[in-house]
């Protein structure tokens, strides 16, 4: 089990200790070297969702929530989202050239078909949600060699729209 | 039975219709609870269990999909009226709100309408009248060329000449326009035709109305706008001004009153100057009039907004009046009851929208189900939502999740009760903006009362970048709870605690409508 946090690709793997309730890390690395664990101890609160958190010696409480391999933190006024990973995945698996959606959303405009070449900048289609429209553009000069929905579709986030390729 | 307040007035109604959804359909729902009238919501496939509809004493469900075939479908939501015994329809904002056929179609089918007149909606709904009529009316309005200048003609010509004329650097507006689009700024001759043909045809996709007129840009202006209320007895008072110059793309983010930049000279003219508005299109009910503030102190007309504001709370907090509530007034046709030695101003209140964006992703959308939901509260903190904990956030809908509004002594203190109560509101399961908030009332420039129309485009985002986190620290928590096996997803949402308390089986949880 590995553990990253939102926007940093640092992976980071934590031995921890229980002892009556209260989680300690006894050893952490990050990227596979060894570093100084943070002085935190964590036990449950009464209210769900909640956890009280000692760093170093000082108490404060956090909330916490998991969403599949998601967990979401609320610790000192701030919203933090951490992943867990299976240990040795890779962040993203996408196949070089695809363009994702940045956004869940409607596809509201198509300009390309599959065989097109379409020069850099160039918008491909455009995406809507909640009143906002998003300009899907070509990364690079290519050829189309996919083009995954119509005009119409939703989309979810990350699913892979278009291909481009050389 | 219309209640007891109501009595002699010459259009009693005891149920209303909210013709909206999210924070507002909830607002004007439970202010209609606590003046003595039914509320009836609206809903479509995608709110069948939303907020409005739980609260509401009936719902009347619109079948098909899109806004079009539901929000804004003015003959299904009249036929709902009529349905469900309603005597009266709120449009809320947005939806159909500023459209004056739905406003003639419903007083055509003999109910009350709460708003303004079909002519007032109308005349101020076009960018060109509005303007013209402004300058008729001795409103100070922004140097410009009101002249309509649409595509098919010998366009070109005209163009040039207006812009040379009105000077550069320009602004080329939609008169059917709002929201920023159809809107282009131009600081040069050389880009006057790309640019005006490129708001001509956003304006042309967004209103149906390609139509485009000229203002010189002001820059490093702030937007300041005057919320009036008019009876139909002749009364017509305003409640002070709103400051909302904290905005990213023309959406407004942060608002606040009183404004931290007006003189009380110009604050008493900027209200004169609002009444002139309304009285000039023979106003009734609750609008706002908005302004630009150019740096040197003088103040122009942007537009009037014929309907209730987004963020009507702030005015609430520091004059003590029910705006919902005077909205209802009037449309029974009762005279204000106050006159403008009546209307306080008491302290500071600031609101800041709740979006569901993420900021670290360019402000795109974020949607998703609301893992965890809790507002701050306290002494002087107002959450206006239209959610609750386990709901889905969709593509569907605005963004805006909710506003918190805080009402302190000062601007000082109500920036400080700000930020404590951002800190304090738990939002997990979908991204939002909360963090970008801290971050942009703890900016100097913020504080400092000095920001423009301008400051969140054109500050550098790692100015408001929240801190680096202590990752060691969060992997420690998440790893940690992890072990515990708290926070995990709950099953079937049996919502036994109360939201805000914690205790199972609160008793004010009883007197909603959750019997049978």
């Amino acid at each position: 089990m590995e553990w990253s946090v939102a926007r940093s690709d640092a992976r980071y793997g934590a031995t921890l200790e229980e002892h009556e309730g209260r989680v300690s890390v006894t050893s952490l690395t990050r990227d596979d070297s060894e570093v100084t664990p943070p002085n935190v101890v964590v036990s449950a609160d009464e209210k769900e969702g909640r956890v009280l958190v000692e760093v170093d010696g000082s108490p404060r409480l956090a909330h916490v929530s998991r969403i599949g391999d998601t967990w979401w933190v609320h610790v000192n006024g701030r919203t933090h989202v951490v992943h867990l990973h299976d240990r040795g995945s890779s962040a993203t698996d996408i196949t070089k050239g695809a363009l994702t959606a940045p956004m869940p959303g409607t596809v509201v405009e198509l300009h390309v078909k599959q065989g097109q070449r379409v020069r850099e900048g160039q918008v491909l289609m455009v995406l809507e949600a909640m009143k906002m429209e998003h300009k899907i553009t070509s990364p690079k000069a290519g050829e189309v060699a996919i083009v995954n929905y119509e005009q119409g579709d939703r989309v979810e986030m990350g699913s892979v729209l278009v291909e481009i390729v050389d | 039975m219309a209640p007891d307040w109501m009595h002699g007035s010459p259009r009693p109604f005891s149920k209303v219709l909210v013709a909206n959804r999210g924070e507002i359909a909830v607002r004007i729902l439970q202010a209609a609870r606590e003046s003595g009238l039914s509320g009836v919501a609206v809903y479509s496939d995608a709110d069948a269990t939303s907020l409005h509809v739980e609260i509401a004493d009936d719902s009347i469900h619109l079948e098909g999909e899109g806004l079009e075939q539901t929000y804004l479908n003015e003959n299904a939501i009249i036929e709902a009226a009529r349905s469900s015994g309603a005597q009266a329809i709120h449009p809320g904002y947005g939806f159909l709100s500023e459209r004056a056929s739905f406003a003639r179609a419903v007083e055509a089918s003999g109910m009350v309408w709460i708003g303004p007149s079909t002519e007032a909606i109308e005349t101020m709904g076009d960018k060109i009248s509005a303007r013209s009529l402004m300058i008729e009316s001795g409103v100070p309005v922004i140097p410009g060329e009101e002249l309509a200048i649409s595509e098919d003609s010998d366009h070109l010509g005209a163009l040039a000449t207006a812009a040379a004329r009105v000077g550069y650097p320009l602004l080329l507006k939609a008169s059917a326009g709002g929201g920023g689009k159809g809107m282009r700024a131009v600081s040069e001759p050389r880009a006057l035709r790309s640019e005006f043909e490129a708001a001509s045809r956003e304006a042309a996709t967004a209103f149906g109305d390609g139509t485009v007129y000229i203002e010189r840009l002001l820059t490093g202006a702030r937007h300041v706008e005057v919320q009036v209320l008019c009876d139909s007895h002749g009364t017509s008072i305003h409640l002070n001004e709103r400051d909302c110059s904290l905005q990213r793309r023309y959406q407004k983010v942060i608002e606040e009153a009183p404004s931290p930049a007006l003189s009380p000279e110009v604050r008493e003219s900027m209200g004169q100057a609002a009444l002139m508005a309304a009285r000039s299109v023979g106003y009734v009910g609750a609008g706002t009039v908005e302004f630009l503030l150019a740096s040197n102190g003088q103040f122009y007309f942007l537009e009037m907004n014929t309907r209730i504001q987004v963020e009507h709370p702030v005015t609430e907090m520091t004059t003590g009046i029910d705006i919902v509530q005077k909205q209802f007034e009037v449309a029974a046709g009762l005279p204000l009851g106050i006159s403008q030695s009546d209307v306080i101003q008491s302290g500071h209140a600031i609101e800041a929208r709740i979006y569901a964006e993420d900021p670290s992703q360019g402000f795109l959308p974020s949607t998703g189900r609301l893992a965890m939901w809790r507002p701050p509260s306290g002494p002087g903190i107002r959450v206006d939502s239209g959610v609750r904990e386990g709901d889905e956030v969709t593509i569907d809908f605005d963004p805006m999740l909710a506003k918190l509004i805080v009402h302190a002594q000062n601007r000082q203190a109500a920036i400080r009760r700000l930020d404590s109560a951002l800190a304090n509101f738990v939002a997990m399961g979908v991204q939002s903006n909360i963090d970008f908030l801290r971050n942009a009332v703890s900016h100097h420039a913020f504080q400092s009362g000095s920001v423009d129309t301008d400051f969140l485009d054109s500050t550098p985002s790692a100015e408001l970048s929240p801190p680096e986190p202590d990752e060691p620290i969060l992997v420690a928590i998440a790893a940690s709870a992890h072990r515990l096996g708290v926070g995990r997803a709950r099953s079937g949402e049996t919502e036994l605690a109360d939201g805000h308390t914690g205790h199972p089986g609160d008793p004010f949880r009883t007197l909603r409508r959750t019997f049978p």
